[in-house]
């Protein structure tokens, strides 16, 4: 029934700079079934938003997808012309960014913005096309939608400006969504009615849906499956329920734990050391290793992914045993 | 009590609105109107004591900058007054006005933005106190070393300049110059709210180190609760410039009477909680241009009663040192029907 959207193998995005080949993404496997829901995490830098860019075909130059495959409901992405991606995007993968001002034309009305995307990607009158646009408002919980439509986006606050750059994402029913941090920048009540909108049309129209975030808890609470990036690599994927309540990878421990907890009050929490290495400048071996108490000689070379594509790490010395159900 | 360190008394303060990208362009394309007059904070009332961390939550705009620029006497204030060890510090004139301003520093959010990019390290920190004359000219040098090992940067990195730093050591750069003139009241702005959440943690262990060591009083700006719940005493909740609730940390986690507080406990993102449903307070926050009547929160509140929307709760002790302004209980917030029943199981066992 779970009907694979997406497969990615061994993608590497680079970037060929003065200084040198700033590896962003360096070999990044994913799979993503209709209906799915996986959280991406990783810090900043960490090659989450190169790794979307990437899928879309958005990767600006010096940047240039220099290996691996991309395969989106069995078309290989990677072997597609410029025509044919454009003719995607916007149509059946969709992209929502963390500024929606990204997406919406200051000067447009959200309407016109709305209609003129419904037609660039099927043949339909105006009317019919402003239907969907009114529909698609509505979908996202923006109230009264048929007079809102005729608004303009400084009419709207930075919550409902996303809600309107994620109608344009779903006005196709698109099949796959990668999102950027696109709640960030949100408050706290309006993050929420967004997930829940978000969490709502997944499971309604059976979209895929990557959600690219820093925080832990906004993934544990929608996704059901995460991965988690560092240095430009996968360190470890699973169920949320398995990385987050059996990490393999001290970097995934390492983050759990430094997350002030109910009743860590009155004690240090407990820290990462260090920083992320600096892209030009990643150790040799486990790119964690120098900020990693359990690292050993052995990490001198670089760790390959143990387990599959539903459960895995990269890790010399895993932290747990798996616990099998 | 003592005397507060800090009083602030029924503050007000009006902005002239600023705009933003999308509503400069509609504004020069005959779009919109010029802005209005911004009700950034709306008769504040507020005491920190003496060593106290006191966490400041609200939604964005809500006047948590601008109340922590108001106690820092960076900002003047549209009506009432801020007192510092009970004395109005908008009187203080000269040295007095001079120490005061000293002995409250800001660290903001975005340390990049609030360093000189063209200054070394060593010159950012050791500028304050030689203009000021914290100590002899020579000993300089040496007070930025004895800073920078305070903050767990390395002193051996004193001629490098802000953009050769990581983003956490930027921010421990911002530490370690607002400590060089001797507060001892220190404002975090969203002080950890641009750092990666591995770097967080260690920023948020110097913060509460150095609060032990140097004996200072915080003001600790966050909508991470759970970070404000971690480091603060006490927690003020504001919602669109105004104070709707305070109390200890652990009473209003455990038993938020203001609506809007329980909504937001309730939307925290949590790393124990799974598949959430999320069910949300309903409606956009109102713009501070032109706050709706009576009290702020009534568009959005499921309990709005008639009066929510005419007068204005006052902020009332509810019980010892937790205040509130919710007209629902006379007065006294609402209580969630869990508490209820435990307070009334409570009663009859
Ligand atoms: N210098 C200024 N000129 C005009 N308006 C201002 C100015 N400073 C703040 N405001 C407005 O006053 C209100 C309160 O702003 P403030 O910066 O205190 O909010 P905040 O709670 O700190 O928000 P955030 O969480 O986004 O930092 C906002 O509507 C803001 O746009
Ligand atoms: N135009 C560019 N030129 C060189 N390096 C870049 C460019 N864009 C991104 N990078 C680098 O690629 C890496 C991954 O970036 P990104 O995917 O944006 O990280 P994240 O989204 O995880 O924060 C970073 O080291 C970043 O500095
Ligand atoms: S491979 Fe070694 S250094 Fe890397 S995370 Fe595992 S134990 Fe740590
Ligand atoms: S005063 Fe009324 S509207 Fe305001 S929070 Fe209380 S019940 Fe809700
Ligand atoms: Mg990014
Ligand atoms: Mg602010």
């Amino acid at each position: 029934m779970s009907e694979t959207l997406l497969e990615v193998r061994n993608l590497k995005t680079w970037f060929e700079t003065p200084k040198g080949t700033v590896k962003a993404v360096d070999g990044v496997d994913l799979t993503l079934n209709r209906g799915e829901i996986l959280g991406l995490v990783g810090e900043s830098g960490s090659g989450k938003s190169i790794t979307g860019f990437s899928l879309l075909g958005l990767v600006d130059p010096p940047g240039k997808v220099v290996e691996g495959s991309i395969l989106f409901k069995g078309e290989d992405l990677r072997a597609a012309s410029v025509r044919r991606l454009q003719a995607l995007r916007g149509d059946r993968i969709a992209m929502i960014f963390q500024d929606p001002m990204m997406t919406l034309n200051p000067v447009l009305r959200i309407g016109t913005q709305m209609i003129e995307t419904v037609r660039a990607h099927a043949k339909v009158s105006k009317d019919e096309a402003r239907a969907m646009a009114r529909d698609a408002l509505g979908m996202v919980g923006i109230p009264r939608p048929e007079e809102r439509i005729d608004a303009y986006p400084h009419e709207f606050s930075g919550g409902m400006r996303q809600r309107v750059a994620i109608a344009i994402a779903l006005l196709h029913k698109p099949d796959l969504i990668i999102a950027d941090e696109p709640t960030t920048a949100l408050d706290v009540t309006i993050q929420s009615q967004i997930l829940s909108e978000v969490q709502k049309l997944t499971r309604e129209m059976g979209m895929g849906l990557i959600w690219i975030s820093h925080d832990l808890g906004v993934v544990a609470e929608l996704a059901q499956n995460v991965a988690v990036m560092y240095a430009g690599r996968i360190v470890e994927r699973g169920t949320v329920d398995q990385v987050l309540d059996t990490p393999m990878h001290p970097y995934t421990r390492g983050l759990i734990d430094s997350l002030p907890m109910e009743n860590d009050r009155g004690q240090p929490l407990k820290q990462i050391p260090g920083n992320a290495p600096p892209p030009l400048g990643r150790p040799k071996g486990c790119p964690f290793r120098p900020r990693c108490g359990f690292a050993t000689d052995a990490c001198l070379s670089e760790p390959s992914e143990t387990g599959d594509l539903s459960r895995g790490w990269r890790c010399f010395h895993p932290l747990a045993q798996e616990v099998s159900a | 009590m003592n005397q507060p360190l800090i009083k602030v008394d029924t503050v007000t303060k009006h902005f002239v609105r600023k705009t933003d990208v999308a509503e400069r362009i509609a504004i020069r394309a005959g779009l919109a109107e010029e802005p209005k007059i911004v009700h950034a904070l709306d008769e504040v009332s507020l005491e920190i004591a003496k060593g106290e961390v006191v966490g400041l939550v609200g939604e964005s705009g809500c006047g948590k900058s601008t109340l922590g620029r108001v106690v820092a006497g960076m900002l003047p204030v549209t009506a009432g007054s801020v007192a510092r060890d009970g004395q109005d510090i908008a009187t203080l004139k000269g040295r007095a006005a001079k120490d005061n301003r000293l002995a409250t520093q800001i660290i903001f959010q975005d340390p990049m933005s609030s360093l000189n990019p063209r200054k070394k390290v060593g010159e950012i920190i050791g500028e304050a106190p030689r203009l000021h004359g914290i100590v002899p000219r020579g000993e300089v040098p040496a007070l930025v070393e004895k800073l920078m090992g305070q903050v767990g940067l390395d002193p051996a990195m004193v001629n490098r300049y802000p953009h050769q730093f990581s983003g956490g050591q930027r921010q421990r750069i911002g530490i370690a110059r607002a400590l060089a003139v001797n507060p001892d009241f220190l404002v975090c702005d969203e002080s950890i709210a641009a750092l990666d959440v591995s770097i967080q943690a260690q920023v948020i262990n110097l913060l509460v180190q150095l609060k032990q060591d140097l004996g200072l009083t915080l003001l600790f700006i966050s909508h991470d609760l759970s970070v404000v719940r971690y480091i603060s005493d006490r927690v003020v909740i504001m919602y669109l410039g105004r104070v709707v609730e305070s109390a200890p940390t652990h009473q209003i986690f455990d038993r938020p009477r203001h609506p809007y507080t329980q909504a937001l406990l309730e939307e925290i993102p949590r790393i124990d909680r799974r598949g959430h449903r999320f069910n949300t307070v309903k409606g956009e926050i109102p713009s501070p241009v032109n706050p709706p009547k009576g009290c702020h929160f009534h568009p959005r509140c499921p309990f709005a009663m008639d009066i929510c929307r005419q007068e204005r709760p006052p902020l009332v002790t509810a019980e010892t040192g937790h205040t509130v302004a919710c007209h629902l209980n006379g007065g006294a917030g609402h209580l969630p029907a869990t508490t209820q029943q435990q307070t009334q199981q409570g009663v009859s066992s």
